[in-house]
């Protein structure tokens, strides 16, 4: 009778602990419990891909890992730490540093590849593990490093784009991140009657640019030769299609290493071609040509009697050479690049309406280009003019623009008068939709009628302007040339120049136009011995390249 | 009548017990498989990425660039077109 009433006891007492450790971890306690078999897991979302107009990737994605400890699960520190810096090579100190035994997780080093991983895992380490990421890859390197932008990290850690079109479409590209619900036993496995439940991560969208990755690369190529052969300090070229505006290739010189960006500093990042202001000079005359005939003022061949130089305000105009033409057409005054002739276009427009065009031009204000950090570019309210600055604004001085303006309104000078909306990126794609990004007129700058006679004395400065080029045979190319002298300390320095060519080609019907800009060139400072040259040379790859025959 | 209840439920609890024996080794086996196909789904996104990744890279201009200075093919590739018209021309 004793021995069942034992067994009775014993069992008895067995339920009772069993029992009081179900309370404990039911009632008492239940978040431990909970935290223990329930791993809840952020997916993260795939960041969108970027291509170019023929669907050549230029930033895709590769699987990285991230490494992290956990201090209290380590047993030997010193063991711990030798061991991984025989892979990482952080440095030991450094390492140990990391190991905090008040702190569950660590993070220790982001990006590394599948062999580390495997090569630290073969450790068989306590209180190490692996977060999956992912990481850029660029199949072409650095080739658009300024128009991509890169993907760096905000405070919480996470990928965020900076610069270019990461930053300008970061929302889009980055996505949303899945969670994983899930009860796993000991070994990690799930366990079935738990909680299972998964949100699937949406990745980001997939961006596909105007840029020809071809365009890009060819005119990336002639501007490091470019700047190398003029000794220039930086320049820039900027490829567009003047009835659409859609960019084909937009590259400045110096740029930066897209895979180890953090080894440059904040300069290297800015887009030059969005972000710089340079005063335009002769480049310019074309717009206050255009908008005096626009307005009817001058007439193709009206003449001017170019005497010498001018007054105004107290300040002497010369031409570029200091050489008078006498009896010159307005043709003349843009193949001549002539100032004297320029001033007095601008006294014919009016000093109203030469404001009134700037404004329709363009200047001063944003263009709207869909990549990250444009600055406004600089246009003094009209009551803050003086007369010498509408005389010097009629030749490209005392205004500020950024290249991405010069080429919008530029791109209207030939395209009928059309300012449109210059854009990189023309197609956004997510899963099996699509939404595409078509060109936007914003407003008529000049007639139809006035386009057509500006592009013939564009063509004609081409023909008969102070210099011969090497252009391609059989070509009608039109364009201008440009040097404006750099400000410094509020006058400006003759020895230090912006050179710079604008042209396109074919006349009749241009298929692109581009801008050619070097900053500082030491072997001359003028445009038409640098920049013109330099265009001329991506001129004929492109009529090559888009199987432009010869007229 | 009584022995032939108890014989029933002696039945019912051996069924039930094989079967939640049967039921619990399933789960466990099946969990396996869903760690194995989750770790599998894994490398085999991983080795995708990886393999596309090596496709873009041979299909770069980078990569052709290098081939072709490899080659010597860099001279011979300029255009000649733009010199000598009767080239285009005759296209």
């Amino acid at each position: 009778m004793i021995k069942p009433r034992l067994l009775f006891i014993i069992l008895l007492i067995f339920y009772l602990l069993i029992i009081v450790k179900l309370f404990q971890l039911q009632v008492l306690n239940p978040a431990s419990t909970h935290t223990t078999y329930l791993k809840t897991n952020r997916i993260p979302p795939e960041r969108g891909k970027i291509y170019d107009r023929n669907s050549q990737p230029l930033a895709v994605n590769r699987p990285s890992f991230l490494l992290y400890i956990e201090p209290k699960k380590i047993e030997d520190a010193s063991e711990f730490v030798k061991k991984i810096d025989a892979i990482l090579q952080l440095g030991e100190a450094s390492l140990a540093s990391k190991i905090d035994k008040t702190k569950n997780w660590v993070a220790v080093q982001s990006g590394l590849d599948k062999d580390k991983k495997q090569r630290l895992l073969e450790f068989k380490l306590k209180g190490l593990g692996f977060e999956d990421r992912f990481q850029r890859y660029y199949p072409e390197s650095s080739l658009a490093a300024h128009l991509l932008g890169f993907v760096g990290k905000d405070v919480q850690g996470e990928d965020v784009g900076y610069f270019g079109v990461e930053g300008y479409f970061n929302k889009d590209l980055t996505g949303l991140p899945g969670i994983i619900k899930s009860d796993r036993d000991l070994l990690g496995r799930p366990i079935l009657i738990g909680t299972q439940q998964k949100l699937d991560p949406e990745n980001g969208r997939d961006l596909y640019l105007t840029i020809d990755e071809s365009v890009q690369e060819t005119v990336k190529k002639k501007l490091q030769t470019g700047i190398e052969r003029y000794k220039a300090k930086e320049g820039c070229i900027l490829v567009t299609n003047p009835q659409t505006l859609e960019m084909l290739a937009l590259t400045c010189l110096p740029d930066f290493d897209l895979d180890r960006y953090y080894l440059f500093s904040e300069e290297f990042f800015r887009n030059p071609a969005i972000s710089n202001l340079y005063e335009p000079g002769s480049t310019f005359k074309p717009f206050i040509m255009a908008a005096a005939l626009d307005n009817k003022s001058v007439q193709p061949d009206d003449f001017y009697d170019e005497k010498g130089p001018v007054e105004i305000g107290g300040y002497t105009i010369k031409t570029w050479n200091n050489k008078y033409e006498g009896q010159i057409s307005m043709t003349g005054i843009i193949e001549k690049s002539s100032n004297v002739g320029m001033v007095y276009v601008g006294e014919r427009l009016g000093y109203k309406n030469i404001y009134s065009y700037l404004k329709k031009y363009g200047f001063g204000q944003a263009t709207g280009i869909d990549l990250q950090g444009e600055a406004d570019g600089y246009l003094k309210e009209e009551f803050a003019w003086y007369p010498i600055d509408f005389a010097t604004v009629s030749f490209g001085q005392g205004i500020a623009v950024t290249p991405i303006q010069m080429v919008r309104a530029f791109a209207s000078l030939i395209n009928g008068g059309k300012l449109l909306k210059p854009f990189v990126v023309q197609k956004i794609s997510s899963g099996n939709e699509e939404k595409s990004i078509d060109s936007k007129i914003e407003r008529k700058t000049i007639s139809a009628k006035t386009s057509e006679m500006i592009k013939k004395m564009l063509h004609s400065a081409v023909e008969n302007g102070e210099v011969r080029w090497a252009k391609p045979k059989g070509y009608q190319i039109a364009g201008k040339t440009g040097t404006a002298q750099i400000p410094i300390e509020g006058h400006y320095d003759p020895t230090k120049t912006v050179a710079s060519f604008v042209g396109f080609a074919p006349v009749s019907d241009p298929k692109f136009l581009a801008l050619v800009i070097l900053r500082e060139p030491q072997t001359s400072p003028w445009g038409s011995e640098t920049a013109a040259p330099l265009f001329f040379e991506v001129a004929k790859e492109l009529l090559v390249y888009y199987n432009i025959a010869p007229e | 009548m009584k022995s032939l209840t108890k014989y029933f439920i002696w039945f019912i609890f051996a069924i039930l017990l094989t079967g939640n024996v049967f039921i619990f080794l399933n789960s466990i086996k099946l969990s396996d498989e869903i760690n194995h196909f989750e770790k599998e789904t894994k490398n085999l996104h991983q080795e995708n990425l990886n393999i596309e990744n090596k496709i873009y890279e041979v299909d770069s201009l980078q990569y052709a660039a290098s081939m072709a200075s490899e080659l010597d093919f860099t001279q011979k590739a300029e255009p000649v077109y733009l010199e000598n018209l009767k080239y285009a021309k005759s296209q």
